[in-house]
């Protein structure tokens, strides 16, 4: 009995301190290390937060760098394929335009009128302007088991703070979680830990709750409301972070909302540099 | 003889980039696309196999800074990743420690039990220290699908270690 468990103290002792040949360090002082890490990074101080973003940025770079063979090849195969279709969309996209074309004065005529209506309601999207939208390229697009996130190429040195809306042709995508000089963050819509107040098309208030799935689900409606099919579902604007009113998705028959721009399928992304959050 | 001995290197170092390259790039083994609920940790299945089976070519700090380097692509906090490879490594090498000779049914069993103590530390330090919040049925399905694939991965780098570096088995 007592051999047995002498030899698991020193299997056990081995495990931990063993070093030598390649090991240049025991498990029990990197386990140290990483803890001391751990804590650093969690109760930051000012001397660790910036520490943190170099490494982010560095890091980032060097993701972006090692994943271009696993852009390139899906783009090849993708431009193959585009270029066999390329005669047929020839045709569609000439039809198109002349319909755009005509569609394209009434199209100005509207925007004029909505201007003057903006200007009469005096809201605030009209006091926008595109100095405040910043264009980033998705730089790192991870798709983690438990996080829903994004790394663009936007960072504090163009004016990105936390908490910042993120759209995609106007259709909310995320918002921005942690910031670095170069880079930022992104959390996505259908991340576990996103909650956005959203409004429905006839005026109910939710959150939009992400479930960690492809689609979120509506969390504190009205009583007695029935979430029925296609229902549009707009940013509420009323934590003063998103600009009210802008697109998120529709219902879909299981009661959660299928969102208008595919987490997975992002590119480029604009960030909004909503006045709101810089004040905060 | 030269060429010989940096193919060898070459061969040597093949898990180990393998490692690096699979924490580093956007490449994952989260294949929600394919089927919703299908996401595996192979980052553990690789580091427990081969500190099982050859730890002189994964070595301890390496496995260390590739864990640094997975927190920060996956926006962990820093240091979680690596403490949960170095529980792994710390099995791996009691395992190694305490048996003559391992089979597939041995190295599997073992391996469910590291993976388990890996897992609860990693959770409980983020759920308990962090801000960040996970579904459990992911945790449960990344854990099942991890467990059930690593005889298939035992085997895949069994055949790479007898092809390529040579066995020396414990």
């Amino acid at each position: 009995m007592s051999v047995s468990r002498d030899d698991f103290s020193i299997a056990f002792r081995s495990a931990l301190l063993q070093r030598g040949g390649a090991q240049k360090f025991s498990v029990l002082s990197l386990i140290f290390l990483a803890l001391i890490i751990f804590f650093l990074d969690i109760y930051g101080t000012k001397f660790t937060k910036p520490v943190r973003a170099f490494i982010n940025d560095v890091v980032y770079r060097v993701t972006y760098l090692a994943s271009a063979p696993t852009r390139f090849f899906p783009q090849v195969g993708q431009n193959i394929s585009s270029f066999m279709d390329v005669r047929e969309e020839n045709k569609r996209l000439k039809a198109l335009v002349e319909k755009y074309e005509s569609l394209k004065l009434n199209v100005e005529f509207l925007a004029d009128e909505n201007k003057n209506l903006q200007k009469i309601l005096e809201t605030e999207y009209f006091n926008q302007n595109l100095s405040n939208i910043v264009l980033a390229k998705v730089l790192v697009d991870k798709n983690s088991p438990f996080l829903k996130s994004i790394i663009i190429n936007k960072g504090t040195r163009t004016g990105i703070l936390k908490g910042m809306p993120v759209t995609k042709d106007n259709y909310l995508v995320g918002r921005v979680v942690e910031t670095n000089y170069l880079s930022s963050r992104v959390l996505l819509l259908n991340d576990l830990n996103s909650r956005i107040p959203v409004t429905l098309d006839q005026g109910a208030q939710a959150i939009l709750s992400g479930s960690g799935s492809k689609n979120p689900i509506l969390e504190y409606l009205p009583e007695d409301y029935e979430i029925i099919e296609d229902i549009n579902v707009f940013a509420s604007g009323k934590d003063g972070i998103f600009t009210p009113g802008t697109p998120v998705g529709k219902t879909n028959e299981k009661g959660e909302v299928d969102l208008f721009v595919d987490p997975n399928q992002l590119s480029f992304v604009t960030v909004n540099k909503n006045t709101q959050v810089q004040s905060k | 003889m030269a060429k010989i001995s940096i193919i060898n290197k070459i061969f040597n170092s093949g898990p180990l980039l393998l490692l690096y390259y699979l924490c580093i790039s956007e490449i994952d083994t989260n294949l929600e696309k394919v089927f919703e609920i299908f996401t595996l940790n192979f980052q553990i299945i690789l580091i427990y196999f081969w500190v099982l089976k050859r730890p002189e070519i994964m070595a301890n700090g390496h496995i260390f800074v590739a864990g640094l380097i997975n927190d920060v692509v996956m926006g962990f906090p820093l240091g979680i990743s690596s403490l949960s490879y170095l529980i792994m490594i710390f099995f791996g090498t009691y395992v190694r420690n305490k048996s003559v000779n391992t089979t597939i049914a041995s190295d599997w069993f073992t391996f469910f039990m590291a993976m388990i103590f890996s897992n609860i530390l990693f959770f409980t330090l983020i759920n308990n220290f962090s801000e960040l919040s996970f579904s459990f049925a992911k945790i449960g399905y990344n854990m099942f699908f991890t467990l059930f694939t690593f005889p298939i991965f035992w085997l895949l780098f069994n055949i790479y270690q007898i092809s390529f570096i040579g066995s020396r088995d414990a």
